[in-house]
């Protein structure tokens, strides 16, 4: 099945997981008015179609926005909780100085988020076992080269533990 | 003696089970209250393990101890847990943590204001060209327009001295009979020819 699209490759995991822009907590929606016709508003109309799928992607709680035609220039409005509003300016600017700006200013730093994967990493040790939802494998009968699961197939009897209490009664 | 044990088995089982021990009830599990005992189990009266004495006391003490013990680490790991979840949100850290996000935010708007101004202050410089641009254009057009005007006026104006002079060339009835005796008396020859290399020739008649 060929791709759909223009730009088609806007829709691959690879692409949409390359996006670097993470907002950081406060930020609750993202508005972005822009127009479809003017030189001006070139910029945030590339913004819109490369780097929107990006974000939403990776801010899946962030709502988005798209507003067209509605002001004679370009901008970006963030609300945040507590209310506040921040206002970016886009106009005549390029969609890469666009994303750099917002990232910057929302944007959650390189610190931050290895901090944030050390955490989750520490958090999760691939050495527990336990419900498939919260670790990686419920019993060591899962990985591969270990004895299987004896529900599966029936141990060979020396390794049965009644056979086993067998010979030791009988050796006393 | 089964069919008789049918109906009043708990309390024939209650006189019989003195084993000094407390009878336990059936409980059904699979069954319903109206399914029939099995056959294997008619008589069968259920009777808690027996239990040493001694053995118990021993026990029980040993037992409490250990509940106690493992009690203890169980409730110390959760409050170590409630304690570090504690210091994460509202710890010294997490206040200097939270007035140095502040801060960086502070810092980060004013910086995006600052950019915004700078914009601002193109976009008005930008506006202003284009008006001067406009208001020029207009001047232009109109400037361009009066001359276009003055040079109809002037172009009409030639065209009525071009007329008014050839119309002294103009057949009246006054002349009339002139003219048309100067035409018999002049015979003009339009035929011309032209050869191969384009050389026109206008005299055709040998005179």
């Amino acid at each position: 099945m060929p791709m759909k699209g223009r730009f088609p490759i806007r829709r691959t995991l690879e692409y949409l997981q390359k996006g670097d822009i993470i907002y950081k907590n406060k930020v609750k929606i993202m508005t972005v008015n822009y127009n479809t016709h003017g030189e001006l508003s070139e910029g945030a109309r590339k913004f819109v179609f490369f780097n929107i799928p990006q974000i939403q992607y990776k801010n899946p709680w962030v709502q988005i926005m798209m507003f067209k035609n509605m002001t004679p220039s370009p901008f970006l409005k963030f609300y945040l909780d507590h209310g506040e509003q921040v206002l970016v300016d886009v106009e005549g600017k390029d969609y890469k100085e666009i994303s750099q700006h917002v990232k910057k200013i929302l944007g959650k730093s390189e610190e931050v988020l290895q901090a944030e994967a050390q955490a989750k990493m520490q958090a999760s040790n691939p050495a527990n076992f336990g419900p498939k939802k919260y670790f990686l494998r419920e019993c060591i009968c899962e990985v591969e080269g270990q004895v299987p699961c004896p529900g599966t197939t029936p141990l060979p009897k020396e390794m049965t533990g009644k056979y086993r209490a067998k010979m030791a009664a009988s050796q006393e | 003696m089964f069919p008789v044990l049918g109906g009043g088995s708990v309390q024939a089982a209650r006189l019989l089970a003195l084993r000094c021990a407390v009878l336990v009830e059936a409980v059904r599990g699979r069954k319903s209250r109206t399914d029939p005992v099995a056959k294997s189990k008619e008589g069968r009266i259920k009777v808690p393990p027996p239990v040493d004495p001694a053995e118990m006391v021993v026990l029980k003490d040993r037992y409490s101890e250990y509940q106690l013990l493992t009690r203890a680490l169980r409730l110390e790991f959760k409050e170590e847990v409630l304690r570090k979840k504690y210091e994460e949100e509202t710890g010294s850290l997490a206040e200097e943590r939270a007035r140095q996000e502040a801060e960086e935010h502070r810092a980060l708007m004013a910086w995006n204001n600052q950019e915004n101004l700078r914009l601002l202050k193109l976009r008005i410089q930008r506006i202003r060209a284009e008006e001067e641009e406009a208001e020029r254009r207009q001047q232009e057009a109109a400037v361009k327009r009066e001359r276009e005007q003055q040079e109809f006026i002037r172009e009409r104006e030639r065209e009525i001295l071009q007329l008014q002079e050839d119309a002294k060339n103009f057949i009246t009835m006054e002349n009339l009979d002139q003219r048309i005796q100067d035409a018999l008396d002049n015979p003009k020859n339009y035929n011309f020819a032209v050869d191969r290399e384009g050389r026109v020739v206008k005299q055709t008649t040998l005179r």
